[in-house]
């Protein structure tokens, strides 16, 4: 009778090892939960200078439907060395990766960021374009 | 079943015996003082230690007044202390008001080569004495020893070592008064700042020209700008002859070294903050700044870095600056 009881045990153990260590949810390459949200979006946008204060005249203009930022800096800013922000709806990544200071000098050809939704099968790629504000 | 139970009768008593021991209290006793001259030193200053600056210590001893008196008190350090190294030859207390009451306790410090003494004149069993050292340029890179020495009337000699303290490398000026009219070229060289007629003398000197202008329609401001610089941050200002020179700035907020503004931010800015620094893709200006925030910049000759701090701005295009700079 014991040895039975030893053996159900053994095997109710087993089993609760087994049932912990599954995995409930799928995750993407980069270790985030992929969800099944299918929002896609930025909310909205920020740019600091070097000395990690805005450099935005007035808010940015976020176009969902055109997936266009347009945002006014100020008179001088060192557009070579500026930390984008991006908020995103919920879940979303953004792809590239911001990792530091972005050079964004060349106004002919905007920076390009793709949004990519909870679920990973949509993504949507959204342009800032800045505009320095005239010194006088 | 009999020798569970007596298990459980010895068990209670036990388990009452440790509650009454733990919570046993113990009488506190005086402790004994040592019966031998007694020394102690901390070191009062904080940051780096830069060249000019001083470094304080404050530095006690004692002895039982049954063994007899202090007799004097000494520092060595290793590198003589430049002008102005003193040892205080009063004992202070503070006052019911909140202020420190000086008691003299001896003459005056004589400071010979690395030597800096006092010696007691009055009856003295216990005493603090603050030391200032001026460090000289003689020390700057290189580490200072400091041996503090005090004697009682009964032949007892304490000593106590303090150091090695590394002494920056670079160099710091305060409170240089900026105006966009008149004081507006400022030398990281010189570590001053010049108007256009000494400019004109010393173009080669002339690493940033201090702007302020008021636009409606952008945020221009107060400004330091290279003098090799887009135009455009230059409005309105007349280069003196050959001040040509293009520095690279880079814009700082909320860095305000404790060493040049003297607010009560603990952040010190010392020789490595400069060795890290890239001043890659950095610009030739930084305009809009604003009081307490500053830029880091690189000479053309990439000779020097060096900090420049906004201590004070005036809407009548005046500014105070203060400077720490690295020779590189």
């Amino acid at each position: 009778m014991k040895k039975y009881i030893n053996i159900v045990l053994i095997l109710l153990v087993a089993a609760c090892t087994w049932s912990a260590c599954k995995k409930d949810f799928p995750v993407d390459e980069d270790g985030l939960l992929i969800t099944t949200r299918q929002e896609c979006y930025v909310s909205s946008f920020e740019l600091l200078g070097t000395d990690f204060v805005t450099v935005r005249v007035g808010a940015a203009v976020i176009d969902t439907t055109a997936q266009t930022i347009d945002v006014t800096v100020q008179f001088g800013t060192d557009l070579k060395n500026l930390y984008p922000q991006f908020t995103l709806a919920s879940d979303c990544k953004l792809d590239p990766k911001i990792t530091g200071k972005v050079d964004f000098s060349d106004l002919a050809h905007p920076k390009v960021y793709t949004v990519i939704s909870g679920n990973r099968q949509i993504k949507k790629p959204y342009s800032v374009n800045i505009t320095v504000q005239p010194r006088q | 079943m009999q020798r569970r139970k007596i298990y459980h009768y010895s068990f209670l008593p036990a388990a009452l015996l440790l509650l009454v021991v733990a919570c046993k209290k113990q009488e506190y006793a005086l402790p004994t003082p040592k019966d031998v001259l007694q020394n102690d030193c901390i070191k009062r200053t904080l940051g780096p230690n830069i060249v000019g600056q001083k470094i304080e210590f404050a530095y006690a001893m004692a002895i039982l007044p049954a063994k007899g008196k202090l007799v004097s008190a000494e520092v060595e350090a290793s590198i003589a202390g430049a002008p102005g190294t003193y040892m205080e030859n009063k004992s202070y207390y503070t006052d019911q008001g909140g202020v420190d009451v000086g008691i003299p306790i001896g003459d005056s410090s004589v400071t010979k080569g690395t030597n800096t003494a006092v010696t007691f004149t009055t009856d003295t069993f216990a005493t603090t004495l603050r030391y200032y050292y001026v460090i000289p340029d003689e020390a700057r890179g290189k580490t200072v020893n400091f041996t503090f020495t005090t004697k009682s009337s009964n032949g007892e000699t304490a000593s106590f070592s303090m150091g090695p303290y590394t002494i920056a490398k670079m160099d710091m000026v305060r409170n240089l008064k900026v105006s966009t009219d008149k004081m507006a070229y400022i030398s990281i060289a010189d570590m001053t700042v010049y108007d256009s007629t000494a400019a004109a003398a010393n173009p080669d000197k002339i690493d940033l020209v201090y702007v302020y202008r008021k636009f409606d329609s952008s945020a221009f401001n107060h400004a330091l700008v290279s003098p090799a610089a887009d135009t455009n941050y230059l409005p309105g200002v007349m280069l003196p002859a050959g001040v040509s020179r293009n520095s690279k700035l880079i814009k700082v907020f909320n860095l305000q070294d404790y060493n040049l503004a003297l607010l009560q931010y603990g952040i010190y800015i010392d020789d490595v903050d400069f060795q890290k620094l890239d001043f890659t893709n950095a610009p030739d200006y930084a305009i809009n700044l604003k009081a307490e925030a500053g830029a880091w910049i690189e000479t053309a000759d990439a000779k020097y870095r060096a900090y420049i701090y906004i201590n004070s701005v005036k809407s009548d295009g005046t500014a105070v600056i203060s400077i720490k700079r690295l020779a590189l």
